[in-house]
């Protein structure tokens, strides 16, 4: 596993949280480094499947202004970072068992596959860890 | 050599850089893309992309109430 790779760990549902791991993730990716997000906990909630902007997009105080300005959306932002750089995104495999939903309840093609903790902070163990 | 115009004007980092991105991948090698952005972000950005990336800047210059910024593709 490359040293430079960059991996976040997102498990705030805040809007802002959400919105910093997709900028962090999607410049990264576009930057030539090599970046792998780790979807966990509440975080999980807002890329379930359909929701809509105002569901997915709460809390913290930056949420009104982004969403005001018309900030990039996070979801968009995570899918341009797969279509133009190295960007792998994975759903805890917890946070699915606790919701009783499988990989289908998320929104489609962001996410390469669910992995487990133990295995993420394995790969993680030479790079460069955030979390959000 | 062609020279493509992209207008970003209203996005906010990191829009304008990945749409320029986009474009850069649709180009030939020694074309150039002009961006208008008026975020002030993604004009001290990009040129930060393009020199880490190992494009080409061609130039950049402040208009009114926004600025226009030429890529080259390098590579």
């Amino acid at each position: 596993m490359a040293s430079n790779t960059l991996y976040i760990l997102l498990c705030s549902g805040e809007h802002e949280k959400i919105q910093m791991a997709a900028m962090m993730a999607s410049v990264a990716a576009v930057s030539e480094r090599p970046v792998e997000v780790f979807v966990s906990m509440n975080a999980i909630n807002a890329f379930a499947k359909g929701a809509p902007a105002d569901k997915r997009y709460y809390g913290g105080a930056y949420s009104k202004l982004l969403k005001e300005k018309k900030a990039p959306d996070a979801m968009m932002l995570f899918q341009q970072g797969r279509e133009l750089g190295d960007l792998k995104l994975w759903a805890c495999s917890m946070a699915l068992d606790v919701q009783g939903w499988e990989l289908d309840k998320l929104e489609d093609g962001l996410f390469d596959d669910a992995l487990g903790l133990t295995k993420f902070l394995s790969d993680a163990e030479n790079g460069q860890f955030v979390t959000l | 050599m062609t020279r493509e115009k992209i207008d970003a004007r209203g996005a906010f980092c990191p829009g304008p850089l990945m749409e320029l991105i986009a474009k850069l991948k649709l180009v030939n090698v020694g074309d150039e893309i002009e961006i208008l952005s008026s975020d002030k972000g993604s004009a001290n950005d990009i040129p930060e992309w393009v020199k880490k990336v190992h494009h080409e800047m061609v130039g950049i210059s402040q208009q009114d109430g926004y600025w226009s910024i030429v890529v080259r593709k390098a590579k």
